[in-house]
C-alpha cells in the first residue's frame, strides 16, 4: 500500500484509541470525585492534566481548575490537540484521505461519530449526564473497532490500523499507572515503599478507592476480579496492568499485539527482528514477556514505565522511519 | 388521475409552456410515467418529507456532502437530491444512445487528426487557427500515439430537451468530467427510500459503470504487464470533488494516489508504497492538464508528478484522458461538432447542437452584438456556470459588460438562443412544482468501443424559475430511470425461486 495511506491507518488506530482512553480517564475521575470528598477537587483534576501532559497547555488557557474547563478542554477544545473533538475530528480526516482503502462502513461509523459529536457541548454534557456522554464515546470507539473487524480485509492497511491502536493503548495504560501511582503513593515510589505497603495491608479507604478508579478507568476492573482474589494492592494493580498477558489493555498484551502486525506487515516468520521497527518492539515485547512484578519494583515503577513511554516513542518512530515515511 | 383531478402532491402543478419530463401537453402524465405518478401523488407531504431526511441523513453519514464556504466552522451539507426521479423510455435512451456514440467517436477522430495531419484543417473545414491557437490546444502532444487512438476515455455530454421537447448538445465535457459518483449514489439512495418504486418499474442497472471503467483503463495499459496497477490520480482531500475521486478508486479496488505518492525515472512512474516502489501502468487522472506536469505546463503545481508527461510520450504509462482534449470541448470549436461528424463518418448528428453563434465571424458579431438581451453569452473556456451571461434576465450594466468583452475578445465567447429548459417535478415544502433539468449521461470508450451506462446525471435547477443546474450555482441533482426495453423482458436469474431456476 502507499506509505502516505499506511500512515493514515496508523493514526486512525492511534487516534480513536486515544479518544477512548480520555473518554474513560475523564468519566472515571469524575466519578471517582463524586464518591471520594477526601480528594480535593484540585487534586483529581491536576491528575488528569499530568496523565495526558498537558497542565503548561491548560494553564495558559484556563483560569480555573473546575469541572466545567476541564471537560471542556478534554471534550470539546478544538485548540488542544488531544481533546476528543480534536482526535475524533482527525481520525475522520485521515479516515476521508482514504475512504478509498478502508471499508466504506469504517468511513460512515467515524464520520457519524464525528457529526454527532458536534450536537455536544459542555452544557448539554452536564444537563444530560457526563457518564451518558462517556458511554457514548466510548461504545462510538468500540463499534469502530468492530466494524473495522468484521469489514477490513486482513492485510496491510489493517496492521497499520492495530499497531497505531496498540501502541496507543499500551502508552495510555503506562501513562496512566504512572500518574496514579504517583498521585496515590506519592512517597512510595521506591522499591522499599511497595514492600512496606504490601506488608501493612493495603492503604486507607482513600487508596483502596483510588487504585479501583485506576483499574476503572482502563476498563479492568472486572477483568482483575477475576484473576486475583485477595483484593486489590498497587503490586498486583501493576502487575495485572503492565504484565498480564490476556488482558486486553495491559501493557505486554498490547505490544505483544503491535508485534504481531510489524511481523505481518514485514512478513517475518523468524524469532529475529528484519527492521529496525521490528526490533524496537520485540525488545521490548521479549521483555515483558520474561519480567515479573519483583523486577519492576526493583527497577522503580515510575522509572520502569517513564521508560516503557520512552520505548512506545521510539517504536512509533521506527515504524515511521521504516514503512511510513518515504 | 391526471393533473385536473389531483388531490395529492401535483395538485396545482403548472406545466407553464414548458416541456415537463412527466406530464404531457394535455395535463395527463406522459403514458410511461402514470404508474409513477399515480403513487407519487398518493404520498402525503409528511411522508415525502420524512423520506426527503431519511436521505439527508444518509447521505450526510457517508459524507458526500459539500463545503459552505464563509463560515468559519466549515458548514457541511448534503448534494440536494430531489427524490422525483427523472425517467427516460427505452426507445428515446436508444436514440441518445446511439447520438452520444456517434458524437464521441467523431471527438475522439478529430483529437487525433489535429494531433496528427490536421486533414479537417487543410481541409477548410475547421479554421486552422481556431485549433491551434486555442488554449487548450497542447502543441506538445503532436505526433503522441495514445493506445487505440483513444483521447476521450471518459465523456461528460450535457444534453437538454427545448420546448419541443427534441434533445439538444449543449456543450461536451472531455477533459475530466465530474458527477459520475452522484448518479450512482442517487439511484442507491432512491432504492433505500423508494424500494416500492422500484418493484413497480423495470429500470435499467446501472451499477456496471466502474467495472467497465477499470475494464477500459486495463484496456489501455502499456504493452508489457498482463496484470497492469491501475491508480486514480486526485489533487487531494481538499477538492470539491474529492468524494467522487475516493468513490470511484474504491468501487474500482485500486490505488488512489496524490502527486505526491508517484515519481517518475527512466521515464517510468513510480508509486511510493511500504514495500518500496511499484511501477504504475495506468493512471486515471482527475487533475487538469495544466496542474499535470510542473516540468512542462504550469511550474507552480504541487499536485503534479514532475515527469509524468514524458513517460507518458514515452509510452511508459497511459493516461485517461488524455493530454490535450480540451480543445474538443472548447465552446467555439463545439460549434463545428456536426460537421466534424459528417467530415469524418459522413453522417449526420443524430443529436442536434444548440444554434451557435460565433462571435469571431464578422457576421455573427454583429447579430450577436445586436441582439445580446436575447441570447446566452458563453465564454469559451469557463465551467461550472461561470463567466455566463444570460441576456433575457441580465441588467443593462450586465449586458453592456459582455459587450466590450465580447468586442475584446471575439474568439473568447458564444453566444447561443435561451433555451427553454425542460422541467421536471420536484418536491418543494409540501407538494411538487417544475424545476429546469438537464441530463448528463457518461460515455465510456475502451479498445472494445463506446459503452453507456443508462441515464446520467441529471441536474436540477432548485432555484424556482432558474436555469442554472450547476451544484455550485443552488442545483441539485435527480436519479435517472432508462426503461428497460420490450426485449429485456425475461427475468433475471436473480429473481426467480428455487424452483424456477431448477426448472428452467
Amino acid at each position: 500500500m502507499l506509505s502516505r495511506h499506511a500512515d493514515y491507518a496508523f493514526w486512525i488506530g492511534r487516534y480513536i484509541e486515544r479518544a477512548e482512553a480520555t473518554a474513560r480517564m475523564i468519566d472515571v475521575h469524575y466519578h471517582y470525585g463524586l464518591e471520594s470528598p477526601l480528594v480535593g477537587e484540585a487534586l483529581r483534576w491536576s491528575s488528569i492534566l499530568a496523565i495526558s501532559g498537558t497542565e503548561e497547555k491548560y494553564r495558559a488557557r484556563y483560569k480555573d481548575l473546575d469541572e466545567k474547563n476541564i471537560l471542556h478542554f478534554f471534550a470539546f477544545d478544538t485548540d488542544n490537540p488531544n481533546s476528543l473533538a480534536s482526535c475524533i475530528a482527525y481520525a475522520r480526516e485521515n479516515a476521508r484521505s482514504i475512504r478509498d482503502t478502508i471499508s466504506s462502513e469504517m468511513w460512515e461509523s467515524v464520520n457519524k461519530w464525528y457529526l454527532g459529536m458536534r450536537t455536544w457541548n459542555v452544557e448539554a454534557v452536564l444537563k444530560v449526564s457526563p457518564h451518558t456522554f462517556f458511554t457514548w464515546i466510548k461504545n462510538e470507539s468500540h463499534l469502530f473497532q468492530g466494524i473495522t473487524n468484521r469489514t477490513l480485509m486482513m492485510g496491510e492497511t489493517r496492521d497499520f490500523h492495530d499497531a497505531g491502536r496498540f501502541l496507543e493503548r499500551a502508552d495510555q495504560s503506562a501513562r496512566i499507572l504512572d500518574v496514579k501511582y504517583h498521585d496515590l503513593l506519592p512517597s512510595f515510589t521506591q522499591e522499599s515503599a511497595i514492600r512496606d505497603v504490601e506488608a501493612v495491608g493495603v492503604g486507607g479507604t482513600v487508596d483502596d478507592h483510588g487504585w479501583l478508579a485506576v483499574l476503572k478507568s482502563v476498563g479492568a476492573f472486572e477483568a482483575f476480579r477475576k484473576t486475583y482474589h485477595e483484593g486489590v494492592t498497587p503490586r498486583r494493580v501493576a502487575e495485572f496492568l503492565i504484565l498480564n498477558p490476556k488482558f486486553p489493555a495491559s501493557v505486554r498484551h498490547s505490544i505483544g499485539r503491535v508485534d504481531g502486525c510489524l511481523k505481518r506487515i514485514g512478513k517475518n516468520q523468524d524469532p529475529t527482528p528484519n527492521n529496525l521497527a521490528e526490533r524496537e518492539v520485540g525488545k521490548l515485547y521479549q521483555e515483558l514477556n520474561y519480567m515479573s512484578a519483583e523486577d519492576i519494583i526493583k527497577e522503580g515503577l515510575h522509572e520502569f514505565l517513564d521508560r516503557v513511554q520512552l520505548r512506545c516513542i521510539h517504536i512509533g518512530d521506527a515504524i515511521r522511519e521504516c514503512y511510513l515515511t518515504y | 388521475m391526471n393533473l385536473a383531478s389531483s388531490t395529492g402532491l401535483f395538485r396545482g402543478y403548472e406545466r407553464e409552456g414548458f416541456f415537463d419530463e412527466m406530464i404531457g401537453l394535455n395535463g395527463e402524465p406522459r403514458s410511461f410515467c402514470r404508474q409513477l405518478f399515480e403513487t407519487l401523488d398518493a404520498m402525503s407531504p409528511e411522508d415525502f418529507q420524512a423520506r426527503r431526511e431519511l436521505a439527508d441523513l444518509t447521505l450526510m453519514n457517508q459524507g458526500i456532502t459539500f463545503t459552505v464556504y464563509g463560515h468559519e466552522a466549515g458548514i457541511e451539507k448534503p448534494f440536494p437530491v430531489d427524490l422525483v426521479p427523472r425517467v427516460i423510455q427505452s426507445e428515446e435512451w436508444t436514440h441518445l444512445e446511439r447520438g452520444l456514440t456517434q458524437r464521441v467517436t467523431a471527438l475522439n477522430l478529430f483529437l487525433h487528426d489535429v494531433y496528427h495531419e490536421g486533414k479537417i484543417l487543410s481541409d477548410g473545414i475547421i479554421p486552422r487557427d481556431l485549433v491551434v491557437n486555442a488554449p487548450n490546444y497542447r502543441r506538445e502532444f503532436v505526433g503522441a500515439n495514445p493506445p487505440g487512438g483513444i483521447y476521450i476515455h471518459v465523456c461528460g455530454t450535457d444534453l437538454i430537451r427545448d420546448g419541443d421537447g427534441v434533445y439538444r448538445v449543449l456543450e461536451d465535457n472531455c477533459r475530466t468530467p465530474s458527477g459520475v459518483s452522484y448518479m450512482l449514489e442517487n439511484r442507491m439512495i432512491l432504492m433505500r427510500v423508494f424500494p416500492s418504486l422500484f418493484r413497480q418499474h423495470r429500470i435499467r442497472p446501472i451499477d456496471d459503470y466502474t467495472s467497465i471503467l477499470l475494464a477500459n483503463l486495463r484496456s489501455i495499459r502499456p504493452g508489457r504487464s498482463a496484470n497492469p496497477t491501475v491508480a486514480v490520480l486526485t489533487p487531494g482531500v481538499y477538492n470539491s470533488a474529492y468524494f467522487e475521486h475516493s468513490f470511484l478508486a474504491q468501487q474500482m479496488g485500486v490505488e488512489l494516489v496524490e502527486g505526491r505518492d508517484l515519481f517518475v525515472e527512466d521515464n517510468q512512474v513510480f508509486m511510493k508504497t511500504t514495500r518500496g516502489a511499484k511501477r504504475v501502468d495506468v493512471i486515471y487522472r482527475r487533475v487538469d492538464d495544466d496542474f499535470l506536469d510542473p516540468l512542462v505546463f504550469r511550474q507552480d503545481s504541487l499536485l503534479g508528478v514532475p515527469g509524468l508527461v514524458n513517460a507518458y510520450r514515452a509510452g511508459n504509462v497511459s493516461l485517461a484522458n488524455g493530454i490535450g482534449t480540451g480543445i474538443a470541448d472548447d465552446k467555439v470549436i463545439y460549434a463545428y461538432v456536426p460537421d466534424m461528424i459528417k467530415y469524418y463518418l459522413g453522417e449526420n448528428a443524430i443529436i442536434p447542437n444548440v444554434d451557435t453563434f460565433l462571435p469571431w465571424r464578422e457576421s455573427d458579431r454583429q447579430h450577436v452584438l445586436a441582439n445580446l438581451d436575447n441570447l446566452v453569452v458563453k465564454a469559451t473556456n469557463e465551467s461550472g456556470g461561470y463567466g455566463m451571461l444570460i441576456g433575457p434576465q441580465a441588467t443593462k450594466a450586465e449586458i453592456e459588460e459582455f459587450r466590450a468583452k465580447i468586442e475584446a475578445d471575439p474568439r473568447g465567447y458564444i453566444a447561443q438562443p435561451l433555451i427553454s429548459l425542460s422541467r421536471s417535478p420536484c418536491f418543494v415544502e409540501d407538494h411538487f412544482e417544475g424545476r429546469h433539468v438537464d441530463l448528463r449521461p457518461y460515455i465510456l470508450v475502451g479498445l472494445d468501443g463506446v459503452k453507456i451506462v443508462p441515464g446520467g446525471l441529471t441536474r436540477v435547477a432548485l432555484r424556482k424559475g432558474s436555469y442554472v443546474v450547476n451544484s455550485s450555482q443552488g442545483g441539485g441533482s435527480k436519479d435517472t430511470w432508462v426503461l428497460g426495453g420490450p426485449l429485456e423482458q425475461e427475468q433475471r436469474l436473480g429473481d426467480m425461486t428455487q424452483r424456477q431456476v431448477m426448472n428452467a
